[in-house]
């Protein structure tokens, strides 16, 4: 697909991002704020005994100490809101926390608190925790199962069964989290770093039984998210707003780089079993994926590792199990595609490592596969565009040109290895509202109380109302990222654009509406008498044959306070097909021969996921998505410490993420979609669909180089280097 | 640490061709007196460790971390930030590259992007593409804008 320029306007609030002038939270004065710092503990099982304040209440600038003792109960089932009892779950949870009139004399104070324990035994790793189901696998079932799976198996032509692990792993946002409470009586004012003003409202008016109308949250500017700043931050996020509520005083609390790897949750390591059946001529028939990861000792969570399983290939017999076990660690919780990112290494390689029993093309393999409706809930596809991102991913990669034999290519002292794997990601959607405007002064203004991670959300809003209502893009202005405004959805699951995309078009269709009514019945306007239907708006003006008005003229003379118009729209209760993005990712990789380094040269990616609103965006968004990958597949491991319990190494210097230095060339390919049934506009979302497979066809890519089948991520030097 | 320590000192440097005088504690890093003591918040604090590069200025025309540089011994040098580079409502041509080549998700490492990026085409490193990259691999992104990142400086540069 070509990048239109008119389709692709330049990102909304980018101007003003290349300045350094957008004000994230911790940015953001508030008069008379305290800041916060935090006193951890470090073990990761025991009990708080005597917390030792004096001296750091001698220094400069301490206000006070606050401990579980002068904090006010917050009842949060599942949840761990720090400050609420002397038990410690994990090593890094706060056990004190310190305000002072600068962070620096906060940091001095928190350095200088004394805290006694009470040592006790811990479970610090996965193979040490007794397995137990968990309610839920992300939004789906823990266990699925359809047909006979393990007499399939039994009875298969050719099976194979293999153990795949990958590792913990952290979101890191370039923002470390931050909160500034402020309190005023009974009303409550939090700006902070958040993917869900909406739903932080609601739970944090719960917490503090607060009307949620009481209760307002701000989140203008956002450096990033990938899931660190929605359910993961909100119950260090409610400690913050319960101490400035103690304090009697605006509080700001901004976490450390070192904190954003223990109390901002993680993606869970996992350990997978995948069996694949197949028929000789490479159709699937069997599927079984069983796969263990850890929860902490309070919360529980698991990731939908199992979804690409249940849909992605066509497949009669199917079964899928996932399993938790508590250690004593922090909360796990989503990370950008979680679930479907680890799962699909999994599944992918399994099948990558099926088509070589078979001797068959990888690809051809998964072209032999291709189902032709969801078999996981029985129900059609809204559409499939795998075949098609198949085809033209292949084709623009050159895979065609593939030799089968690993260790074939060669280029000095590089083996060179190409791999491929499949991608599917579920369309989520959730209810939003959203209000389309226009002024006197002609300009338009976009209101939605969604949130924009850095994701385009701005600029998609500006859109999709200029579209709508025949307006240019520079005459929008938008509001988002505050709960004032009307409800928006949350930014996760890659459902946020899918969801409000419907409630703008609907309101900027009725605003339309309303302007061209009103052009229609004003004798002083070139349009009067005129029947709306046979007018139309472009570029701010009101058309009819040869006769014209600006909109600006109009709404000056009619309405000089303005129209606004507002929508709302929610997903189908039960939907009668399967929605979903599906793709096709292609890698190239160079592997030193002498020193086992993997370099990615090429990634091709192809992708149908619905009705694309801006190319030039959504390439960002999904090259984005591809890195995440690249991270998952080579870089990305939290080392926790076997007996201490601890993070090892908590810096951006110990945690690798792929640099620029690590980047391939990328081409990647949208495959459109008409989407009319869905009726999110035929939005699909896009944010995840990239980081699902990359890693696969990493690792695949690597096995064809080498030889060398790596079954553990992130795949490391040693793996390479290791004598077979 | 003794109460000496945190004794205020005075201390005189130039930010963006502008004057200050201000006393400062002498633990305060340079990152800290723009942000907290000046309020130019354009220099990020994305880990205070200088592992990320989103406060990377430019001292004397040089890149640093300014999270690892103490605020005092900048005296009399000359420290570029990012508020320094648009004229008015104009942006510096490799702020419009960025603009135009989509070189931004969040934006929160932009700034550091931007001006590490001046630092080194002043460095006379940004020959090619490939050397733009590894030079800029000092400064981390998680939303993974880095192509578009190297192909806006690239062109900016001409390389």
């Amino acid at each position: 697909m070509m990048l239109r320029e008119d389709r692709s306007p330049r990102r909304y609030e980018a101007a003003l991002k290349v300045r350094g002038a957008a004000r994230f939270t911790a940015e953001i004065p508030v008069a008379s704020m305290l800041h916060a710092a935090l006193v951890l503990s470090p073990l990761p099982s025991g009990r708080v005994g005597r917390i030792d304040a004096g001296e750091a209440l001698a220094l400069p600038g301490i206000v006070r100490v606050l401990t579980h003792a002068e904090m006010p109960r917050i009842d949060r089932p599942g949840v761990l809101i720090p400050l609420q009892g002397p038990d410690v779950h994990h090593a890094g949870q706060p056990v004190a926390l310190v305000a002072a009139t600068t962070p620096a004399a906060a940091r001095r104070g928190a350095a200088s608190v004394e805290v006694a324990y009470e040592r006790r035994p811990a479970i610090l790793n996965l193979a040490d925790g007794e397995p137990f189901a968990p309610k839920t696998a992300g939004r789906t079932a823990t266990d699925s199962r359809r047909g006979d799976p393990e007499t399939a198996l039994r009875q298969a032509e050719v099976a194979i069964g293999r153990r795949y692990t990958t590792a913990t792993n952290n979101h890191h946002p370039m923002e470390p989290q931050c909160v500034t409470a402020q309190w005023d009586g009974e009303r409550l004012t939090v700006l902070t770093t958040t993917q869900a003003v909406f739903a932080h409202r609601l739970a944090i008016a719960e917490c503090f039984g607060l009307r949620p109308e009481d209760v307002r949250i701000v989140s203008h500017y956002l450096g990033g998210g990938f899931g660190a700043k929605g359910g993961a931050w909100f119950p260090h996020l409610v400690m913050a707003i319960a101490a400035a509520r103690v304090l009697g005083r605006p509080l700001r609390l901004e976490l450390t780089r070192e904190q954003m790897f223990t109390l901002t949750g993680r993606r869970q390591e996992t350990v997978q079993d995948l069996k694949l059946g197949a028929t000789k001529d490479g159709r699937l028939t069997a599927i079984v994926h069983e796969s263990l990861a850890p929860t902490s000792m309070f919360g529980e969570y698991a990731d939908a590792l199992a979804t690409v399983t249940r849909v992605l290939h066509a497949c009669p017999n199917v079964a899928t199990r996932q399993r938790l076990a508590r250690v004593n660690a922090p909360q796990p919780n989503p990370a950008r595609a979680p679930g479907e990112g680890p799962g699909s290494f999994a599944l992918e390689s399994a099948l990558d490592e099926l088509a070589y029993e078979l001797d068959l093309d990888p690809l051809e393999l998964r072209l032999r596969n291709i189902a032709a409706h969801d078999q996981h809930v029985d129900l059609p596809w809204s559409s499939n565009g795998l075949r098609e991102c198949y085809r033209a991913g292949a084709a623009s990669f050159g895979w065609a040109r593939r030799p089968m034999r690993p260790g074939s290519l060669r280029e000095g002292h590089q083996a060179i290895g190409i791999g491929m794997a499949a991608a599917c990601y579920p369309a989520y959607r959730m209810a939003s509202e959203a209000a389309v405007g226009i002024g006197a002064d002609g300009r338009v203004k976009v209101r939605c109380g969604t949130q924009d991670m850095g994701s385009g959300t701005y600029t998609v809003l500006a859109q999709l109302a200029a579209e709508a209502l025949g307006m240019s893009y520079a005459e929008v202005d938008v509001e988002l990222g505050d709960s004032l405004l009307p409800e928006g959805p949350y930014s996760g699951g890659s459902m946020a654009t899918a969801s409000f995309t419907p409630a703008v078009e609907t309101a900027a269709r009725d605003l339309r509406g309303r302007l061209l009514a009103l052009a229609s019945a004003d004798a002083a306007s070139p349009l009067a008498g005129i029947a709306p239907e046979r007018m139309s708006i472009a570029d701010g003006m009101i058309r009819s044959g040869n006769r014209s008005e600006p909109v600006s003229e109009l709404v000056a003379r009619r309405a000089p306070q303005g129209l606004e118009a507002r929508a709302g729209a929610a997903p189908e209760a039960r939907p009668d097909f399967s929605a979903f993005g599906f793709g096709a990712v292609f890698a190239e990789v160079r592997v030193d021969s002498d020193l086992g380094e993997v370099r990615v040269s090429r990634l091709t990616a192809a992708y149908a996921a619905g009705r694309i609103l801006n190319p030039l965006l959504a390439r960002s968004q999904f090259v984005g998505g591809l890195i995440w990958g690249v991270g998952m597949a080579l870089h990305e491991a939290t080392v926790m410490d076997p007996h201490l319990g601890r993070v090892v190494g908590t810096s951006l210097a110990d945690y690798l993420i792929p640099v620029h230095a690590d980047m391939p060339a990328f081409d990647i390919h949208m495959v459109e979609e008409d989407e009319p049934r869905l009726g999110s506009g035929g939005v699909k979302g896009i944010g995840m669909l990239g980081t699902v497979g990359t890693a696969a066809a990493i690792a695949n890519a690597v096995f064809h180089a080498t030889g060398r089948r790596v079954r553990d991520l992130p795949i490391r030097v040693e793996h390479l280097l290791r004598p077979d | 640490m003794t109460d000496s320590s945190r004794q205020r000192v005075a201390l005189a440097l130039a930010i963006n061709g502008r004057r200050h005088r201000v006393t400062i504690e002498p633990s305060t890093t340079l990152l800290d007196l723009l942000r907290d003591e000046l309020g130019l918040f354009g220099t990020k604090k994305g880990c205070d460790m200088g592992a990320c590069g989103a406060c990377t200025v430019l001292v004397d025309g040089r890149r640093i971390n300014a999270c690892l540089a103490l605020a005092v011994m900048q005296e009399g040098r000359d420290v570029q930030t990012i508020e320094g580079l648009a004229e008015g409502e104009a942006l510096h041509p490799l702020q419009q590259a960025f603009v135009e080549h989509d070189a931004l998700q969040c934006g929160y490492c932009t700034p550091g992007q931007i001006m590490s990026a001046l630092g080194l085409i002043g460095e006379g490193r940004a020959t090619d593409a490939a050397g733009i990259a590894e030079q800029m691999s000092g400064n981390l992104c998680r939303c993974g804008a880095h192509p578009n990142i190297v192909a806006a400086i690239a062109a900016y540069a001409g390389a």
